[in-house]
């Protein structure tokens, strides 16, 4: 890839003005039309709220932190069992092999939706307290308790928070398995060949020579999944997860702010990913050495 | 020959592709410790499926192979003994694109010897000092020239302290006017009592260089012979053709 330096012409400056000026047409034929009236200053205090002179999140912003949470350990946990299904997609070993078509192909082949349901009454509903989850939760120390509050969700919504976040992991692992087993495969005969004229244990192998060039490969659609990641977090709303979307459902029904509920919405989730996609892209352009 | 005498006895290889084609048929070939053997044949004779099956890159269907008194069997152990025994050069070179000429001749002594790094790198420059390429140790594959990548893949090789070294058309990648830096390495080698067998189109250097040349067509040995005397009074009328052809 060559670098290009992004330079501002004439043209691009009409565009904005032209872009700016149809987005404020349609806000005032709306407002006008539809006899639509704007509150903006409504959602701001979903936003931030002031409890008593002190600065607190509102709703909004929580379901925000609730999403970034819950998108970075989906994306952890989803990269870490992906990388290790793509792995046994490619082993030598047949039963490895079939645990993690068979894997892949269920999940790929089921509704999110679905999935969310089917994790949410077993694992959500049975697992946990089988596995006396909600017990060890409920007797832990109040700074456990608060640990656990600040890196996952508040006790009472943390079966519900791991359920959300089990269907995510499982969701988004099955199509990273796929990424992984293509940048695996991806990489030339003779590079494994030569590893092995070597010496080198199978392990040795991948961790080595394989894997460090299939990252490089496979680093675009990786983030193009754990951008879905972030989009796909949305799913966990109908199993009650506070995250964005849900909140920003709950405020629709409380305020009927439609326009202005579904803009920030839209803005947040914007900027999560973009952000996301600008960190990439630094990080690509550092590699391409 | 005493047995110990021969590092390399294959007998009896065969060796069949899914498709049927018989790639070694009964192939059979001892090489002394010491010795440069050359294997020529028109393509497709199964020269490289040979070399590959001395280092287990490729399974044998029938037959056995021992290196230096290890037998090639299905022991893992001794596969992986083996492997470390015998150095391969390719064709396309096969350098790890991600690291330099230096990490690539570190790692396997890094990793399977388990030298410390500056163990390693003694060696290592040592190395690149034997094929000419000090000055290139911090480059990467893809800023060097073919020549120079081949002799970067010999010193990965030899970083191993090989017992064998088998080089599988070593120079037919590379453009002419460095094929002789690539065959001075080897030379060199050979001078020095490394143990190689070769499969190679430069009958020059086979000439020249090679103990024993053995011709070999359709998985078989058609010819063998000391040098001098196969390319000057070649015995079957094969051999004739084919020397014919490309001499
Ligand atoms: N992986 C494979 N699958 C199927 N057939 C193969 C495979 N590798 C080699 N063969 C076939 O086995 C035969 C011997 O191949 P081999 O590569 O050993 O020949 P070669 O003597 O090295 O030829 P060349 O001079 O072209 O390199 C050929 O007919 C080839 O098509
Ligand atoms: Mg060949």
């Amino acid at each position: 890839m060559t670098k290009t330096k992004i330079r501002f012409i004439p043209l691009d400056a009409v565009l904005i003005v032209l872009i700016l000026a149809a987005g404020t047409y349609l806000v005032r034929r709306i407002g006008v039309e539809m006899d639509y009236h704007w509150q903006w200053p409504v959602i701001l205090q979903y936003l931030v709220r002031t409890d008593g002179g002190s600065w607190a999140a509102g709703s909004l912003t929580q379901g925000f932190l609730t999403t970034i949470k819950l998108s970075l350990w989906a994306t952890f946990l989803a990269t870490f069992f992906g990388t290790i299904m793509g792995l046994m997609r490619v082993s030598h070993s047949l039963f490895h092999r079939l645990i993690a078509g068979s894997y892949v192909e269920l999940v790929r082949n089921l509704p999110p939706l679905i999935l969310v349901f089917i994790v949410y009454f077993f694992i959500g509903e049975r697992i946990m307290t089988v596995f006396g989850v909600e017990n060890f939760i409920r007797s832990a120390s109040p700074e456990t308790q608060s640990m656990l509050t600040a890196i996952f969700a508040p006790p009472a919504r943390l079966s519900g928070f791991f359920a959300g976040l089990a269907t995510l992991v499982l969701y988004e692992a099955a199509y990273i398995t796929e990424i992984v087993r293509a940048g695996i495969q991806s990489i030339e005969k003779g590079q494994w060949e030569a590893a092995h004229a070597l010496g080198l244990s199978r392990g040795q192998q991948l961790r080595d020579v394989i894997l460090p060039q299939a990252l490089r490969r496979i680093l675009p659609a990786l983030a193009g999944q754990i951008i879905s990641t972030i989009k796909d977090s949305a799913i966990v709303s109908v199993i009650s997860i506070p995250e964005l979307t849900f909140q920003g459902l709950e405020l629709m029904s409380a305020t009927y702010l439609t326009f202005e509920v579904w803009i920030t919405i839209t803005a947040l989730y914007f900027i999560l990913t973009f952000s996301f996609s600008l960190g990439v892209r630094r990080l690509e352009t550092a590699w391409q050495k | 020959m005493s047995t110990n005498e021969r590092i390399i006895e294959a007998r009896e290889l065969t060796k069949t592709f899914s498709g049927g084609v018989v790639a070694l048929d009964r192939f059979t070939l001892a090489v002394r410790r010491g010795e440069v053997v050359v294997i020529i044949g028109p393509s497709g004779s199964g020269k490289s499926t040979f070399l590959r099956c001395l280092n287990g890159l490729e399974e044998i269907d029938s037959g056995s192979i021992v290196i230096d008194g290890i037998p090639l069997d299905r022991h893992r152990k001794n596969r992986l003994l083996i492997r470390r025994e015998v150095g391969m050069v390719f064709q396309s070179f096969n350098l790890f694109p991600h690291m330099t000429a230096r990490e690539n001749i570190d790692l396997a002594q890094i990793r399977v010897r388990k030298k410390t790094r500056t163990g390693a790198a003694e060696t290592t420059m040592n190395l690149l000092a034997k094929v000419g390429i000090t000055e290139k140790a911090d480059r990467y594959p893809h800023e060097l020239s073919g020549g120079q990548q081949q002799r970067v893949a010999i010193a990965r090789a030899l970083a191993m302290s090989p017992k064998v070294m088998l080089f599988d058309e070593a120079t037919s990648a590379l453009d002419p006017e460095m094929i002789g830096e690539v065959l001075d390495v080897m030379r060199t080698l050979a001078a020095e009592g490394m143990t190689m067998v070769i499969v190679t189109h430069e009958m020059g250097f086979a000439r020249e260089a090679g103990d024993r040349i053995v011709f070999m067509e359709s998985g078989r040995i058609v010819e063998e012979g000391d040098a001098e005397r196969f390319f000057a009074f070649p015995r079957e009328e094969r051999t004739r053709a084919f020397l014919g052809q490309i001499l």
